[in-house]
């Protein structure tokens, strides 16, 4: 039966086939299994109406439960504020919220693994479903109630740990009662975007801290500038909003002296200026336990003197991402290493950990936070934030069309106890150094009142 | 009187109220025994996949091992005194590497002689050599009876065939080798526990989960089947039958196929008992019938010409289920025919190496695949086509060897195949969807979405037996069954299943070299080529690795016909040797 035998090594090719398959399935299977068990036709997880029947439950730092599932049904937390505070950390019930819980971690508190699938002891959640996050429910809802029903977003994160403390985003709802927002197109105006993390904004004045930045490390420190008011470009015209005569960088910084940043932008030239800005952020997103920022945008590259010189002072085409910019103060105030911020408190090695990156020397950051330190001394006013240890840069960013600017203010907190920074913007606030920081002012007392 | 009554009256009541109150407790009970199924399932899905890998290497392990222990029909005496034995039916004597009984002399051809024993008869065969043959110095024209004692010589190397009871008994390899046979057997009554309590953990999972709907059927079928599982086994080792191991596989999978039909069409699992049964004592029937090459050649017309009426029958009373008229309805039964057509369908492309190399006359067998394709492409049954299809181009190959007629044609297929793909419809449908199944995943890649996301719930240990519900699903438990068994069972107890076919095809390739005659060796690569292009198809259809098509898993599926081909084809598989 040699013969035979031989040709009966036919089938091997067969088996090969069925065999390769296989391989092709299981391989698949360990990488999207996940994905594919999400699907809302899941009725494992999901009601007829698609709505998601399981769930582990949600806790902020401190224990509060922020969601929870009770027989198919959706619980958010007792306290309308603070639902009203976290809709976008923890999502709404019909998952318009991209980055809410239960659409960005639905894969954790669905409970499923590759072992188990969506298997569940006696019908209850895994418990390894819950996720605890790294928001303060009461600090947030002190942030929401200082925005004060205006739009904007307000961020605080721990720059040692990367833990985001405070996530807020108005305009918000209350998730257990949904308004019908197409009645309200203003008031909801792009209620289901988590400002913090989503959207980009002009970053005025802001802008000046990564402009002085690259001054610190190109330019002679006590280089002097000279601000008449107004300076002349070309044909065009940059305004400042006083007259500062000679300035040194610390207080065109402190003044906000657009005279005079329009000039370091100019001594620097494109490629600095633009080195710095992606250094600090700009053009890349974070990425926050897989959900990705907005991208900041800066282009100067072989822009026009005016134009280089307006960048300069964050009035070009910029744009920035507030988380983003925040992560930035982080940076500053932690010796230059920037620590991605994170929304995960139990890590169970489910989610990566923070990332390290130094993004500026610490030299350089330590001198760039006594000037912002310098601001609060002399502008912003030691009273109005004392024991902060504040050190901050407000920013007041033109949207033009006769609409008032966005209102900026950031920074951090310099003290050892509460290694704090910060992000405050209201569209259309006004004056960044009056408004949001009266907000920030509100929600960095909160935090060093009720704890880290 | 009004008092009695009143006291009666308070009696009852009083009664009644305990009786609600001890019906109340009752309930309780009930929950507590819901909280001890679950903890039950929590244990079983764990036990149930170790038990199934054991199961698994027990089976193969046995039958994987190399065995020396082959009968000797015979032997050929060569004159410069070597004693060849004769341990198959079919000899091929001649100078080439194919030889079973190589003669390194330049005046023998590659390919010489055929020396076959058929129904206790020893003959030769001539395959046309230069040299010749000659018995008992009389030129052989084409093929010559022998008898003990007979001079054969080829071109003039002589040789002499001698009976095999003159075995010397110094040799004493026969006890060595029962002794053997004896360790096998009793890890086979292990094993056969083994997936006796496999099949019952699973059955009670059920029970558990679903009670009312597949009480009292579920109970009822398991111990039927574990009956007759155990009956069936005990039958065969006295009708010392060998490598059970091969039945116990398949003992596994009709498990596997209880459970399928258990959870999703509990009111066939009468029907699918009493298949199950016929297809054990067909497997056995047939098994008895052509261990006899005789009869096994008498059977081979026999059931063609039965088939052929089952085509005609199927073309001209066929009903249409799920888009193709494969099924017949004779009032008190219906079954799908082309089913059927498999078992003859591989007995056509058998045959005794004597003919194969002699006459290389495959036109019967081609007529036959004509006629098959035909009616399968009538009908629009495209899937059991490939299988069809698949199962020839094996078979051909067997008889032929010829490699480039081979890719001629798989070339000729294929252009057919991208016709049917263009042309008809249904299938052009099929194809569309193909590869991005979840864009049309509420309308034509509803099931093998369905079929994913089942899998992905159940993970490797599944949710349990009745949990499921992909079950819900049309075709489910023919069409989509790997996606049940991953849901319910796990990826695991999926994968193994697979395996389990995957493996009855290197079995027939590791086991061909000891077969007794050309005419198994091809019957039984006919019969795993449908195993695997059935698997395959199912398989990897339901998952969109390939198109989906509507055909079944052997032994697994649902489906009284499907389970009586299976066991049929296993025969030819097992009978190898
Ligand atoms: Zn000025």
């Amino acid at each position: 039966m040699k013969l035979l035998a031989k040709r009966a090594l036919v089938l091997l090719v067969l088996v090969a086939l069925l065999t390769i398959g296989l391989v092709c399935f299981v391989v698949r299977y360990f990488n999207q299994a996940s994905t594919w068990v999400q699907y809302p036709a899941n009725k494992h997880l999901f009601n007829n109406q698609a709505k998601l029947t399981v769930s582990g439950t949600i806790y902020d730092r401190s224990g509060q439960v922020l969601l929870e599932m009770v027989d198919g049904v959706t619980k958010y937390h007792r306290d309308k504020t603070v639902r009203t505070a976290m809709l976008h950390a923890t999502g709404d019930t019909d998952n318009n919220i991209a980055v809410g819980a239960q659409v960005a971690f639905r894969e954790h508190i669905i409970g499923w693994n590759l072992l188990n699938g969506v298997y569940r002891l006696q019908n209850q959640p895994n418990r390894s479903a819950n996720l605890t996050l790294t928001l303060d429910a009461n600090l947030c809802a002190a942030a929401y109630k200082a925005l004060n029903g205006r739009k904007g977003a307000v961020g605080v994160y721990n720059y040692q740990t990367g833990e985001i403390l405070c996530m807020v985003s108005a305009p918000s709802f209350d998730p257990e009662q949904p308004p019908n927002i197409s009645h309200y197109p203003e008031k909801y105006e792009g209620v289901y975007i988590n400002r913090l993390l989503s959207a980009v904004y002009p970053p005025g004045s802001i802008f000046k801290i990564v402009t002085a930045a690259a001054a610190l490390e190109n330019l002679p420190e006590d280089k002097l500038y000279h601000c008449e008011g107004k300076m002349q470009i070309g044909s065009d015209t940059v305004t400042c909003t006083g007259i500062h005569g000679d300035i040194a960088l610390e207080q065109a910084l402190a003044h906000s002296c657009n005279a005079a940043f329009a000039q370091i932008a100019l001594e620097l030239g494109d490629a600095v200026l633009q080195k710095y800005a992606n250094l600090a952020g700009f053009n890349s997103y974070l990425v926050v336990d897989g959900i990705k920022t907005a991208v900041g945008r800066v282009d100067v590259r072989n822009a026009a003197a005016v134009d280089l010189a307006w960048a300069g002072i964050g009035q070009y085409t910029n744009t920035a991402n507030p988380l983003n910019f925040m992560a930035f103060m982080g940076a500053i105030a932690n010796q230059g290493v920037l620590i991605s911020p994170r929304l995960i408190a139990d890590n169970y090695g489910f989610f990566a950990s923070s990332q390290k990156k130094q993004v500026l020397s610490a030299e350089t950051a330590v001198k760039l936070g006594a000037l912002m330190r310098n601001n609060t001394l002399s502008v912003y006013g030691e009273y109005n934030f004392k024991g902060l240890e504040l050190c901050a840069k407000s920013g007041t960013a033109e949207v033009g069309e006769g609409k008032r600017p966005h209102a900026w203010f950031t920074g951090f907190l310099a003290r050892e106890d509460y290694p704090l920074a910060f992000v405050v913007l209201i569209e259309n606030g006004g004056i960044g150094s009056q408004t949001a920081a009266s907000v920030a002012r509100r929600v960095l007392q909160t935090a060093v009142s009720t704890g880290k | 009187m009004v008092d009695f009554l009143d006291k009666v009256k308070q009696l009852l009541l009083q009664d009644l109220s305990s009786f609600f109150q001890w019906l109340g407790k009752l309930k309780s009970v009930f929950a507590h025994l819901a909280a001890v199924g679950d903890y039950y399932s929590l244990l079983v899905r764990w036990l149930l996949p170790v038990l199934a890998v054991i199961i698994f290497l027990w089976c193969i392990l046995p039958l994987l091992r190399d065995r020396k222990n082959q009968t000797t029909w015979g032997y050929l005496y060569l004159m410069n005194g070597i004693r060849v034995p004769i341990q198959s039916w079919e000899c091929m004597l001649g100078r080439g590497k194919n030889s079973d009984i190589m003669i390194n002399q330049p005046f023998i051809s590659r390919n010489h002689a055929v020396l076959t024993y058929h129904n206790g008869v020893w003959s030769i065969a001539d395959l046309g050599s230069k040299g010749g043959i000659t018995v008992n110095g009389a030129r052989v024209e084409e093929q010559h009876r022998l008898a003990y004692g007979d001079v054969i010589s080829l071109a003039g190397i002589e040789m002499a065939l001698l009976p095999a009871d003159i075995v010397p008994a110094e040799e004493g390899q026969e006890e060595q080798v029962s002794d053997n046979s004896g360790v096998v057997n009793s890890t086979g009554t292990f094993t056969l526990l083994l997936i006796f309590i496999f099949q019952l953990l699973g059955a009670l999972q059920i029970i558990i989960t679903r009670s009312a709907a597949v009480f009292p059927m579920l109970p009822v079928t398991v111990f039927a089947l574990m009956l007759a599982q155990g009956l069936h086994y005990h039958v065969l080792r006295w009708l010392q039958f060998e490598n059970l191991e091969l039945v116990l596989l398949s003992y596994f999978l009709c498990g596997l196929n209880v459970f399928i039909v258990a959870s999703a069409a509990p009111h066939s699992l009468y029907k699918q008992l009493v298949a199950i049964l016929l297809g054990m004592a067909v497997f056995t029937i047939f098994s008895l019938l052509i261990r006899k090459i005789g009869r096994a050649m008498k059977l081979k017309y026999f059931l063609l010409a039965g088939a052929l009426v089952l085509l005609v029958l199927n073309l001209t009373l066929g009903e249409i289920h799920f888009g193709a008229k494969n099924w017949i309805n004779l009032g008190f039964i219906t079954f799908q025919p082309m089913e059927l057509v498999k078992v003859a369908f591989v007995l056509a492309g058998t045959a005794t190496l004597d003919r194969l190399l002699t006459t290389r006359n495959m036109a019967a067998f081609i007529g036959f695949t004509g006629a098959c394709m035909l009616t399968l492409v009538l009908i629009r049954d495209f899937g059991s086509a490939v299988v069809f299809f698949g199962a020839f181009v094996v078979m051909a190959f067997m008889q032929s060897g010829d490699l480039r007629s081979l890719a001629l044609v798989l070339a000729g297929a294929l252009f057919g195949g991208f016709a049917v793909v263009a042309f008809v419809p249904y299938v052009t449908k099929r194809f569309a969807v193909w590869g991005k199944v979840w864009q049309y995943a509420g309308t034509t890649g509803y099931q093998q979405t369905r079929t994913m996301i089942a899998a992905a719930s159940g993970g490797l240990l599944g949710v349990g037996g009745g949990s499921g519900y992909l079950v819900n699903v049309a075709a489910a438990d023919t069409d989509l069954v790997f996606g049940v068994l991953c849901e319910e069972w796990g990826l695991l107890i999926a994968l193994l299943a697979v395996l389990v076919i995957v493996f009855f095809a290197v079995y027939t390739v590791i086991i061909i070299k000891s077969s007794l005659s050309s005419f198994y060796a091809i019957a039984a690569c006919g019969a795993a080529t449908i195993f695997l292009l059935q698997t395959a198809l199912n398989v990897l259809g339901s998952v969109d690795i390939l198109p989906l098509t509507g055909v079944t898993i052997p032994f697994v599926s649902n489906g009284g016909t499907s389970m009586l081909t299976s066991w049929a084809l296993l025969a030819f598989i097992y009978s190898v040797k």
